[in-house]
């Protein structure tokens, strides 16, 4: 799949992306550009599926009776299907200051490249009859956006809406996104998690866990700027935080590679943590197509079947 | 000066000290400076300092802070200043008295001399203007005009011969100190304080209020003085000769005993002699009379020499007579007397006469060919057609003789429909005695040249019968001696209608075979021909508003004199408006490019500027003063701010409030910039 996305990658225009109107044509225009790749179409195997025959009851719609049971055995048998089983999936989406950060060769902020692929995914789920539904820190009134899973065509709109609405702004979220969500989510679903993670490690892990012990499936797209993994700077600068607003004097020559250290070290904990939870962990970066965390995200699903 | 919600200087005051606040509070982002995601992996990196950035802020809120101050000062200082600070002390609007009046003893030049050097020694904390007062008072020079430029403005000023109002002056010059700086607002009248042009505005209310006024002073109440006013020319035909009747007032006041008098007209000098005058001060009336050929215009003036005379510039006055125009008559009249009078022997070339057939009145009126005047007996009156035609002659501005012969129902309802109502005869009851003419009213046109005896004396003629009339809108003009009037002018409508309490017959008065009747029936029809209405005697600098004639068209007016052409002015939808010379003079009103005289202008000085008595004290300026806003003495005068106590500033002013607003928020400002700090 791997192999798949590298070669779609000519496929992929940022200016074209950022070009269009609207979070709506944004994930048709990843998605379709992801599906139109692919050699097996993913949307096959979803027909509904016999289940069991019951006897014929007066009123029963004729267009359910077995005729071919009739002719065999000469019983008048309704036969009854079984929709395949569907999965709840809850997108997750963090919303904190660090994620309005662009870099200068990102064709969005991280946020940005967050909506576009929780709103791809959620087409691509409501396609196939799954249930999608939306969970992310509040605005300015503090209160949450929640969305249960539903398989209704206006899902769709009202997730673009919500998805649209959402703006960087605020500190620290994650943990308690993640806590929300442990606290909202009744029954085993799928969660699907677009954060930076950039966090203490320690509120971040124990939030997982807690997802993972109510039996919840988490699938983390880590969205990162290429300034934030390679640390690409030259040129002294005044820092400031996002988040906090404190600011460092730094100068990158000498600070690249400590800062690389750290950060490598921060990816590899979360990498452990998730192999511990087992997790599925997909980097995502601004600066190249998201197709390759679709391709991620069919595996699983596939997985999780 | 007075502050209110309403004065834009709050509204910039309010912005003002918004600004220093907004600058405050402005933050410049530094040019390095990168909003960063992953800071939290450089937490070991240096913090910038703060320390110099707090103690420039410091310095920047003290800055600030004095920026508000001085903005606040600035709109406050009126109230706040030092007398020894003051910028300026004192507004000062000089008002130069350039009539004719102000001529006398040469006050005008002494005063506008005294006026330049005062403006070119006067300190810088002095602002100064200065009005001329003329017909139309006018700046020479606002409070911020260069001295010098000032100065040579005063030294180009010549004496006029206009009247201007004090009043007019006093208000312009009150409406400049309202907007000056200075805490001391005056006004220096440079006049001769003459009486009649304070008494002519003593009734208006107040409006001066903390102005002081200087007066000039008066060394004598009044100066000898000869005049002339009044001039009146008429033309009188005696049998074939045109006579001009020319009457004039000469004023005089002083010891002067004699005035040698000099009248000219078409350049020849009529009269020249010297006049007795009275030992008291009044008005002597002189007349004279002479031949003057009526096709010509009649241009004239008179002049008087005596001594002492303090102000030569009203010794002469000029007149002026248009040709002789001769006019229609209509006349339905059976009167032989009138009939022979306005025969063209009698009167040819002056008025030509057209009986009309008094069974034909129905087509004169049809045919519309109304003369200047007509002249009816009210017998006539009877038909409601000759009814018609006297109405019309009144409703088309032409003129009406109307001589009430005998009363009738029919006349009589035809005289209330005119405003005459007929009352019965005297209860006497026998046959009604002769009356001689009693009174006449001389100022009239038409019985001004008998005034003196010359043509003849109105006391001689009788009247034998007349009808008693009553006319409350009418102006009787000849009373019998009886009381009755028996002569009345009336413009009941845009035409002139004379009537006469009787007729022009033997059995009502001997006035035919008197030698008054010829002049006076002339007179009389002149005086109800429509004449035109614009006025041709101006006062300098007057303004003149023509009315000119659809046919021929005129697009431009000019005056001329005998120098050439003064005025010229665009005539605008039929009306042309222009400014009368300030010379007295004689000027020939001239269409287009022509040069033949359409009108004689005379512009003769006002007669009240011949009244040299003066006033020290005038009633009127304290009538327009406010009171309790008496000019003080400068030694006495006290700076408001001096004596304001700390709570009266405090209530003083709207601006005080801004001050201690303003500071507040920027300490808000600091104290927010702080905790934000903290925050961080």
């Amino acid at each position: 799949m791997i192999a798949t996305s590298q070669s779609l990658a000519d496929r992929f225009d940022p200016k074209a992306l950022a070009a269009l109107e609207g979070l709506d044509f944004k994930a048709r225009y990843v998605m379709e550009g992801f599906l139109s790749g692919q050699h097996e179409s993913p949307f096959h195997g979803f027909s509904v599926e016999f289940s069991e025959y019951r006897d014929y009851q007066p009123g029963d719609d004729l267009k359910h009776l077995d005729w071919r049971l009739y002719a065999r055995s000469d019983r008048l048998c309704i036969k009854r299907y079984t929709l395949e089983t569907n999965v709840r999936f809850y997108v997750l989406c963090d919303t904190s200051a660090s994620m309005a950060y662009r870099g200068g060769g990102a064709w969005g902020s991280k946020l940005d490249c967050a909506r576009i692929l929780a709103a791809a995914l959620t087409w691509f789920l409501l396609k196939q009859n799954d249930a999608a539904g939306l969970l992310a820190p509040g605005g300015a009134d503090g209160v949450p956006h929640f969305i249960r899973p539903s398989q209704k065509p206006s899902q769709f709109g009202m997730m673009l809406r919500h998805l649209e609405q959402l703006q960087p702004a605020g500190g620290a979220c994650l943990s308690g996104l993640l806590a929300e969500g442990a606290r909202l989510i009744h029954r085993r679903s799928v969660v699907l998690l677009f954060s930076d993670l950039i966090e203490p490690a320690e509120e971040v892990e124990m939030g997982f866990k807690q997802l993972r012990f109510h039996g919840h499936e988490v699938i983390v797209f880590q969205v990162l700027d290429r300034d934030e993994i390679e640390f690409p700077f030259t040129s002294p600068l005044l820092f400031e935080d996002l988040e906090t607003g404190v600011r460092r004097q730094v100068s990158p020559s000498a600070a690249r590679e400590k800062y690389l250290a750290r950060f490598h070290a921060f990816m590899e904990s979360h990498r452990q943590l998730f192999r511990s939870l087992e997790v599925p962990h997909c980097v995502v970066r601004t600066d190249e197509d998201p197709w390759h965390a679709l391709a991620m995200f069919l595996a699983e699903r596939r997985r999780l079947k | 000066m007075n502050l209110s919600f309403l004065n834009p200087w709050l509204w910039l005051g309010v912005l003002a000290l918004a600004a220093p606040v907004w600058l405050h509070l402005r933050r410049k982002p530094p040019a390095n400076l990168l909003r960063f995601s992953a800071l939290r992996f450089l937490d070991d990196q240096p913090v910038p300092r703060q320390s110099p950035l707090q103690l420039r802020e410091r310095l920047l809120f003290l800055l600030r802070a004095a920026a508000l101050l001085l903005i606040v000062a600035a709109f406050t200082w009126p109230f706040l200043r030092d007398e020894a600070a003051l910028l300026i002390r004192e507004s000062r609007v000089y008002l130069l008295d350039n009539t004719l009046s102000h001529q006398s003893g040469e006050g005008f030049v002494r005063d506008r001399d005294r006026i330049a050097r005062e403006i070119a020694g006067a300190g810088r904390e002095v602002q100064v203007a200065v009005i001329e007062l003329t017909s139309q008072p006018r700046v020479i020079a606002s409070f911020g005009d260069d001295r010098e430029v000032v100065v040579r403005k005063l030294r180009e000023l010549k004496p006029s011969f206009q009247r201007g109002s004090l009043l007019t002056a006093f208000q312009q010059a009150n409406s400049l100190l309202m907007n000056s700086l200075g805490d001391r607002k005056r006004i220096v009248l440079c006049s001769d304080n003459q009486e009649n042009q304070w008494t002519e505005n003593a009734s208006v209310p107040p409006f001066l209020h903390n102005v002081e006024v200087t007066l000039p002073a008066i060394a004598a109440t009044q100066a000898p003085n000869l005049s002339l006013a009044e001039p009146r020319a008429q033309r009188i035909f005696l049998g074939d000769k045109s006579v001009v009747n020319f009457a004039v007032q000469l004023n005089h006041q002083g010891p002067a005993k004699t005035a040698n008098v000099t009248l000219r007209a078409n350049g020849q000098t009529i009269v020249s002699r010297a006049v007795e005058l009275p030992p008291a001060a009044g008005s002597v009336p002189l007349q004279a009379q002479w031949e003057a050929d009526p096709a010509l215009w009649l241009r004239g003036e008179v002049s008087v020499e005596g001594d002492p005379d303090a102000l030569p510039g009203d010794n002469r006055v000029f007149f002026s007579l248009p040709p002789v125009r001769e006019g229609k008559v209509a006349l339905l009249a059976r009167s032989p007397y009138l009939r022979l009078a306005l025969s063209p022997e009698v009167m040819r070339g002056q008025w030509a006469a057209r009986s009309l057939d008094p069974a034909r009145v129905a087509a004169e009126l049809a045919a519309g060919r109304d003369a200047d005047v007509l002249c009816i007996e009210s017998n006539y009156l009877q038909s409601a057609d000759a009814r018609k035609l006297v109405q019309r002659y009144i409703s088309n501005g032409r003129g009406v003789l109307l001589l009430v012969d005998r009363i009738t129902p029919l006349v009589g309802g035809a005289l209330r429909e005119l405003g005459f109502e007929p009352e019965p005869p005297a209860p006497s009851g026998a046959k009604a005695a002769a009356e001689r003419i009693e009174f006449v009213f001389p100022n009239h046109p038409i019985f001004h040249p008998f005034v003196a005896s010359d043509f003849g004396n109105l006391a001689e003629v009788k009247i034998l019968r007349h009808v008693r009339l009553r006319c409350p809108s009418a102006m009787p003009l000849m009373f019998s001696q009886s009381g009755d009037a028996v002569f009345f002018q009336t413009t009941k409508g845009p035409g002139r209608l004379f009537v006469a309490a009787f007729g022009f017959e033997r059995e009502q008065t001997d006035w035919p075979l008197h030698p008054t009747f010829i002049p006076f029936l002339d007179l009389c029809l002149q005086s109800a021909r429509a004449e035109d209405d614009m006025p041709s005697s101006f006062e300098p600098g007057e303004m003149c508003a023509l009315h000119v004639a659809a046919d021929p068209p005129v697009r431009e007016v000019a005056l001329r004199d005998e120098r050439g052409e003064v005025v010229r002015t665009p005539v605008v939808g039929r009306r042309a408006q222009f400014r009368v010379p300030d010379l007295p003079g004689l000027y020939a009103l001239c269409y287009d490019s022509g040069h033949e005289p359409e009108k004689m202008l005379s512009v003769n000085p006002s007669p009240k500027e011949s009244q040299l008595v003066y006033v020290e004290s005038p009633d009127a300026l304290k009538n327009w003063q406010f009171r309790g806003a008496q000019p003080a003495s400068p030694a006495t005068r006290t700076v408001p701010a001096r004596g304001l106590s700390l709570s009266g500033i405090w209530q003083q002013r709207l601006w005080w409030w801004m001050l201690v607003a303003g500071l507040m928020a920027l300490m808000a400002e600091q104290v927010w910039l702080v905790l934000r700090k903290e925050r961080a």
